[in-house]
């Protein structure tokens, strides 16, 4: 299927959009609607490590983490939950394997589906093994295996289908060390998205077939490298202006997901998400000031102003004086789901989705451009020329410089280096051609001179 | 829309990067530690503005004008490199500063090495991998530049590497310590088996470990295994070493910050 471009936003204004309500609701797993009017807690993890040695370890680790989970939701009186697994490559690399864990996660859920009454959901996001050792390998043998992998774990029991894609990394990484914002609007905006386009396409006739929801991508592989190396406020790794360039040019490149088939929610990392929602009106999840155990973020509370699912991002599976790491971490999700969804039945929803905003909103320049206001004119500058994909990531990256600079000008602190970073970044993005395919042809030329291990033939070309 | 005054934002955060900036800039800073030798100058101002074509025309009128090949490396190009990582490690410039001038350095070091048949000797060797399974080597790209730009010789062995090719790399090539980074939980197993594995040879040269997932427990657990928290620790760890810590003990004393 070909993709259907997005040239229009999804909402009249950034005011309507919230957190618990999105324009299309999705139904998934066991009665659970996402977007419809309530917040959920998404909880991911991970096994320990010597879990990895065999399928039969595995299976059992997944079982207990289940179990836990669906207990303790139980035991506190949550009335729904989503379980995230994303695979280990053992998983994706041998889809029986991810599938067996399917089907034994889901088997519990059932349970205590029956028992209790309890919503839930099963999303499986399934690792992108298309790459051997040396190169990314998108289109090469693995391809089958990937689609394999999203097949049998959709037939098993998962009900919510993603992947972490990583079209457009081999470029991104040397980019992105390099200050280099033209490629790595090369890598996330054009790589990016013409893979997206290929995979999604693949896998939203996967869900269409096995009656599941082909749910979403996150930039993890590129705009997330990006915030993880600029790191906190005193690292000295990469300019916090240049990765909020880079989660602005990821959001069209995540998008593409939508316009190939998948419903949503959008997975947890996608920072994106939020222009994504604007955009589409699809449920998303988020991480913030939950997903701690994982990584430290600089909008912990921002990030969940309009979130449907609210998520931990990873946590590994280990006992802590509250119990497992499983049991503390999906505990406190679901009391802040609680809380938002006590705002959304007193329609004080609004509020406390400012005030979540606003705790962040100076915080850093990323935070800056994801308050929901200013991710929504994000998104308008995308769907401007929503049909061309370079222009839109280009369209993303202008459009975020300008708000970092209106926000400097007012009450957003910038160090001297933020601002000179966010001054050569603007100076390069203007001087980028506005034709696609000159700016296409001088990147393939530069980048596969320069990137070893940039394979042309992974995107088509 | 709910906003701050100036006044209630202090209340709620501050940005310390803004408010401790130094007040010099990075190429004030530069220019303060430049050697001044009037060939010298220009490649390591080059080498710091990470122009490659200029360290090159520099590096051809240092020997024009009758300096050795070889010698530039040590005397220039090294120089030009050392003032970039001290201004790294003192949060002067930030790290893709240090990513394009160690490309140009390393262009230099080659265009020395053609014009030249002597050898150049290293500070010592390290053997850098990630993971066998895994395939995620942004960081250990990083690891092994600041290595290069702190002047070792790297065996960059890649990524998703099989145990056994990880003691054959240590076995020829004595390396004074070896690099491992994973990003995943199940992946950063194997660094147990690479400490087996070399401890069964008997190997006994650090391990040096980091990544995503690691963490100092982790790494604790095995006998040859030194945590790093930042990839800037890498180059810091060898040189320990070359000072004379050989010590898993002590240098874990020295590098493993929790």
């Amino acid at each position: 299927m070909a993709a259907k471009r997005y040239t229009s936003m999804a909402y009249a204004s950034a005011d309507e959009m919230t957190f618990g309500v999105s324009k299309y609701p999705v139904k998934a797993g066991l009665d659970l609607e996402i977007g419809a009017g309530y917040t959920i807690p998404e909880v991911n993890y991970a096994p320990r490590p010597e879990a990895g040695a065999s399928k039969e370890k595995l299976v059992k680790e997944y079982e207990r983490i289940t179990t836990d989970i669906m207990s303790r939701m139980v035991q506190v009186g949550f009335p729904a939950v989503i379980l995230e697994t994303e695979h280990v490559q053992q998983m994706s690399n041998n889809p029986s394997w991810g599938a067996e864990v399917a089907h034994a996660q889901k088997t519990i859920m059932e349970e205590y589906h029956d028992e209790y009454g309890i919503k839930c959901a099963l999303r499986h996001t399934i690792g992108d093994i298309r790459e051997n050792r040396d190169f990314l390998q998108l289109r090469g043998d693995k391809y089958s295996v990937f689609l394999e992998a999203f097949e049998e774990c959709a037939k098993a029991g998962a009900d919510l289908l993603s992947v972490e894609s990583m079209g457009g990394k081999e470029v991104f990484d040397y980019a992105v060390l390099r200050n280099d914002i033209a490629g790595m609007l090369y890598a996330i905006g054009c790589l990016g998205s013409i893979d997206m386009e290929m995979i999604w396409s693949d896998i939203a006739a996967i869900a269409k077939k096995t009656g599941t929801v082909a749910a979403g991508d996150t930039d993890c592989a590129q705009a997330n490298t990006a915030m993880f190396i600029g790191g906190g406020l005193l690292d000295k790794n990469l300019a916090h202006t240049l990765a909020i360039l880079a989660r602005a040019i990821s959001a069209p490149r995540s998008l593409v997901a939508y316009e190939a088939g998948a419903k949503g929610p959008g997975k947890d990392c996608g920072y994106e998400n939020i222009i994504v929602k604007a955009i589409t009106g699809m449920p998303m999840t988020q991480e913030g000031k939950t997903s701690t155990c994982a990584h430290s973020d600089v909008m912990g509370n921002l990030i969940m102003q309009c979130c449907d699912c609210w998520s931990n991002e990873s946590v590994e599976y280990h006992g802590e004086f509250g119990g497992t790491t499983v049991q503390c971490w999906s505990e406190t999700l679901a009391y802040d789901c609680a809380l938002m969804n006590t705002a959304l039945e007193t329609k004080n929803d609004k509020v406390l989705r400012d005030l979540l905003m606003l705790s962040d909103r100076y915080r850093d320049p990323q935070s800056y451009v994801l308050a929901y206001d200013n991710a929504y004119r994000v998104g308008q500058a995308i769907v401007k020329d929503g049909d061309n994909i370079y222009l839109r990531a280009k369209n993303a990256a202008v459009e975020c410089c300008n708000i970092v600079s209106e926000g400097a000008a007012g009450k957003l602190a910038l160090s001297r280096f933020e601002t000179k970073a966010l001054a050569d970044a603007k100076a390069t993005l203007d001087a980028l051609p506005s034709d696609m395919d000159k700016f296409m042809d001088d990147c393939l030329t530069k980048y596969k001179s320069e990137v070893k291990v940039f394979l042309p033939e992974n995107y088509g070309f | 829309m709910l906003d701050f005054t100036e006044a209630s934002l202090k209340k709620v955060l501050t940005r310390y990067n803004v408010a401790l900036e130094k007040a010099m800039t990075p190429e004030d800073a530069a220019e303060e530690i430049y050697p001044k030798d009037e060939l010298i100058y220009p490649i390591a101002k080059a080498i710091f503005e990470g122009e490659e074509d200029d360290v090159i025309e520099g590096l051809q009128a240092a020997m024009d004008a009758g300096k050795d090949p070889i010698s530039l490396i040590d005397d220039a190009l090294m120089v030009g490199m050392g003032v970039v990582t001290k201004l790294y490690d003192e949060g002067v410039i930030f790290l893709p500063n240090v990513m394009m001038s160690a490309d140009a350095m390393l262009n230099g070091i080659e265009f020395c090495k053609e014009n030249s048949e002597t050898a150049h000797e290293t500070k010592g060797t390290v053997v850098c991998h990630v993971a066998e399974g895994d395939v995620h080597d942004i960081g250990k790209n990083i690891v092994t530049a600041l290595l290069r730009a702190n002047g070792y010789d790297v065996v960059d062995l890649g990524r998703d590497v099989p145990v056994d090719e990880v003691i054959a790399a240590v076995i020829a090539n004595k390396p004074l310590m070896v690099t491992g980074t994973a990003l995943m939980t199940t992946t950063m197993y194997a660094f147990k088996e690479v400490n087996d594995k070399l401890l069964e040879k008997g190997i006994k040269i650090p391990f040096a470990c980091g990544g995503g997932a690691v963490n100092q427990d982790f790494v604790s657990q095995y006998a040859l295994g030194v945590y790093g928290e930042e990839a800037a620790d890498a180059p810091k760890i060898a040189d320990a070493i070359i000072a004379g810590t050989t010590d898993i003990v002590a240098l874990r004393e020295k590098f493993h910050k929790h």
